[in-house]
């Protein structure tokens, strides 16, 4: 009888459990490529929690979002519609609006040539780093350098101008000095992306002077243009459409020093870089599938993911940010495709023409220019998990990384580069057979085959006497003939 | 039944080392066997599924999940029947004496060391590290070039042609296998549509009448 009364009141109580997983925001659910690039669902690992836009910030006018940037406790928004950078920190709260340009005595700063005073015009891109704040006034051809640290007697942040830059006077080529975006390294060199320029990247030195063009794009070869441009005569050469480097849209600096570019020219070979000082593409790409977002279909599918934007955190972990359909894509150092969110529409966490996209911690804001929202998205338990395994990764806890791993792979069990994670810490560990279990689920061959020659390498002196029996057995065998045959010979030359 | 089959299958092994004076024996002094030869068609498409499922993980870039033990056989030994059927029809125009039970007999005899050198791959991938699969790759062309070398010296000897007319065969042959493969295909397409044309046709006929 009590047995009963138990099982019921057991039931009763399973009733009333609630999932305790924290995704209450959201039942989209993610997917990730496999081995054989086919999209297995996963887990959903980031989810809407706040929509910063006219409405919900107080004060807070927003014509369009072209760029987000953090750094430290605020968050930069250019809006080029409203021709302003609006500074937020980190609780939503407007901290300032810069639409105009003061010295440090707070007075408006006067353009010398046109005598005119420096108002922003249309700026689309926005950097700040420790000292300064770096506006791309793109409407004007130039870029501002603000001090980020002055303030003003009631101290409050006055970003007071420290340098302008105009166009360069020994800038070569024939790109227009039209500045969208900029990026800044930790040696303070500046880097500008101008809308649509074929020569790459503007790299300027610290004081605003021109230093070189930065990065090469190539674009794909089509071997059937590839074909008649080899018989064309020069003539109709000259009236063929020319093939130009495809033109980056993007630029963001790593706590490395190096630079990721993004393009979204669908003609561009690859759509995410890593740029090193010479300017040579050196994202890792270790992970299953290729760096492009969505992977075609079918052979015939000429889709392509077209990036507007990355994010680089500071464990690697880099969002690409999709204007096809909308959607971000994280990948990790090694170039494993981590987990993909967002997407078109107008239910809360789609976008619409999204433009920006930025780390908050481990939050990532994603900014829409139609919209004129940012829009904050907060990891889920299963999001945060991922991004803690791979900061431990990054920094070398690999054992802690495996802890996390496991907790991944409990919850998500198509997350394949988990298990290989798993797997290589059990691999440094000399455990083998349960490394070789994880590498066979994650797929992974080449540290499979490690794991197996340990093993193997085990088992062989493990069983050596077996081995030792069977070599000498067949040494003996070959002796024993060569001894039979001798004394044949023998005999018969006795005959 | 089984005696004979054993004796040539003794036999076999001494074509296989022998090529011109083996073949010339199961040409002429009805030294082949068709059942052997099934035999060892039926073991390869066997050995397809096997190949497919138990080479080692790290040789394996099979998708296991979608794995379909029928069309892998179909697909094993398709191939080999295809390449009968087109060289006795190409042969068969250009003086080739021989019979197509004679090159059925050629393709499956020298089919035999490929299969049995297929078969070690599959057993030793299962016990190498990645670095040491080159070998079992080479031991495997081995088997093919083995093969090819086979079927090249038993047609030589089966049609009774000169190595260079062989040659030649060989490219027809190939160019007629193609020609099969796309009338194949064209009659399927064409059936397809026929029957589908078929179905709408009834289909609207119901509905209206």
């Amino acid at each position: 009888m009590t047995k009963r009364i138990i099982s019921l009141i057991t039931l009763v109580l399973l009733c009333f459990t609630f999932a305790t997983a924290y995704a209450e925001h959201t039942d989209d659910s993610s997917y990730i490529y496999d081995y054989w690039s086919s999209a297995n669902q996963s887990l959903n690992a980031f989810e809407l929690s706040t929509v910063i836009n006219s409405d919900s910030v107080e004060g807070l006018t927003l014509g369009s979002v072209d760029d987000v940037y953090v750094h430290g406790d605020k968050i930069y928004i250019a809006d080029a519609a409203s021709n302003a950078v609006d500074v937020l920190d980190t609780n939503f709260n407007l901290v300032k609006q810069i639409k105009i340009i003061r010295d440090t005595e707070g007075k408006i700063v006067v353009d010398e040539d046109s005598n005119k005073q420096a108002i922003l015009n249309a700026p689309e891109g926005v950097f700040a780093n420790d000292r300064n704040l770096y506006i791309a006034d793109t409407g004007n051809n130039r870029i501002f350098v603000l001090d980020i640290n002055a303030v003003d007697e009631t101290g409050e942040n006055s970003y007071p101008m420290s340098m302008v830059i105009n166009k360069p006077d020994n800038m070569v080529g024939s790109t227009e000095f039209i500045p969208s975006k900029v990026a800044v390294d930790n040696a303070d060199r500046i880097f500008v992306v101008v809308k649509n320029s074929t020569e790459g990247i503007i790299e300027l030195n610290t004081d605003g002077s021109f230093s070189r063009y930065f990065g090469v794009n190539s674009p794909t070869v089509n071997l059937i243009d590839f074909f008649w441009k080899s018989i064309a005569s020069d003539e109709q050469k000259a009236k063929m459409s020319k093939v130009y480097a495809p033109a980056f849209t993007n630029v963001e600096t790593d706590s490395d020093g190096f630079v990721y570019a993004v393009t979204t020219d669908t003609a561009s070979e690859e759509m995410a870089f890593r740029f090193n000082a010479k300017g040579e593409n050196v994202l890792r790409k270790f992970g299953y599938s290729k760096i492009l977002g969505d992977l075609p279909t079918s052979a015939t599918d000429s889709s392509k993911s077209t990036f507007a934007d990355v994010a680089v955190s500071d464990y690697g972990v880099y969002a690409l940010l999709d204007t096809s359909k909308n959607r971000v894509f994280l990948y990790n150092f090694d170039g494993n495709l981590l987990t993909v969110f967002g997407g078109k529409g107008d239910t809360k966490g789609k976008f619409n023409t999204p433009s920006s996209i930025c780390w908050m911690g481990n939050s990532l804001i994603v900014g829409d220019s139609k919209l004129a929202s940012a829009f904050v998205f907060n990891p889920t338990d299963f999001g945060a998990l991922v991004l803690d395994a791979e900061e431990m990764y990054f920094n070398g806890d690999f054992d802690g990384a495996a802890v996390k791993n496991q907790q991944i792979v409990d919850m998500n069990a198509n997350y394949d580069h988990a298990y290989v994670s798993i797997g290589k810490n059990q691999l440094m560990r000399d455990n083998y057979k349960a490394a070789m279990d994880n590498f066979r689920l994650g797929n992974d061959k080449t540290y499979y085959s490690t794991a197996f020659g340990g093993y193997r390498n085990l088992l062989i002196q493990k069983y050596f006497w077996i081995f030792a029996i069977v070599f000498l057995a067949f040494v003996t065998w070959v002796l024993w003939t060569e001894i039979a045959y001798s004394r044949k010979q023998k005999k018969l030359e006795e005959l | 039944m089984m005696k004979k089959l054993l004796e040539d299958f003794k036999y076999l092994t001494y074509v296989i080392f022998h090529p011109f004076d083996g073949f010339y024996e199961v040409r002429f002094r009805g030294k082949g066997n068709l059942a052997l030869g099934t035999i060892i068609l039926i073991l390869y498409g066997l050995l397809a599924i096997v190949k497919y499922q138990y080479t080692g993980f790290i040789m394996n870039d099979n998708p296991l999940f979608a794995m379909n033990s029928v069309t892998t056989f179909i697909f094993g030994i398709f191939p080999f029947l295809l390449f009968c059927i087109s060289n006795w029809s190409v042969t068969a125009i250009f003086e080739g004496s021989g019979k197509f039970s004679d090159i059925y007999t050629v393709l499956t005899y020298a089919l035999f060391p490929k299969l049995v050198l297929d078969a070690v791959v599959v057993l030793f991938s299962n016990v190498v590290t990645a670095e040491e699969a080159a070998i079992l790759s080479a031991i495997s062309v081995a088997g093919s070039v083995f093969f090819a070398f086979l079927v090249f010296a038993g047609l030589c000897v089966a049609h009774e042609y000169t190595a260079g007319t062989n040659v030649a065969m060989i490219v027809a042959t190939f160019v007629a296998a193609i020609i099969i493969i796309f009338l194949a295909i064209l009659y399927i397409t064409l059936i397809q549509k026929a029957v589908s044309f078929g179905y709408t046709f009834v289909t609207e006929f119901m509905k209206r009448w």
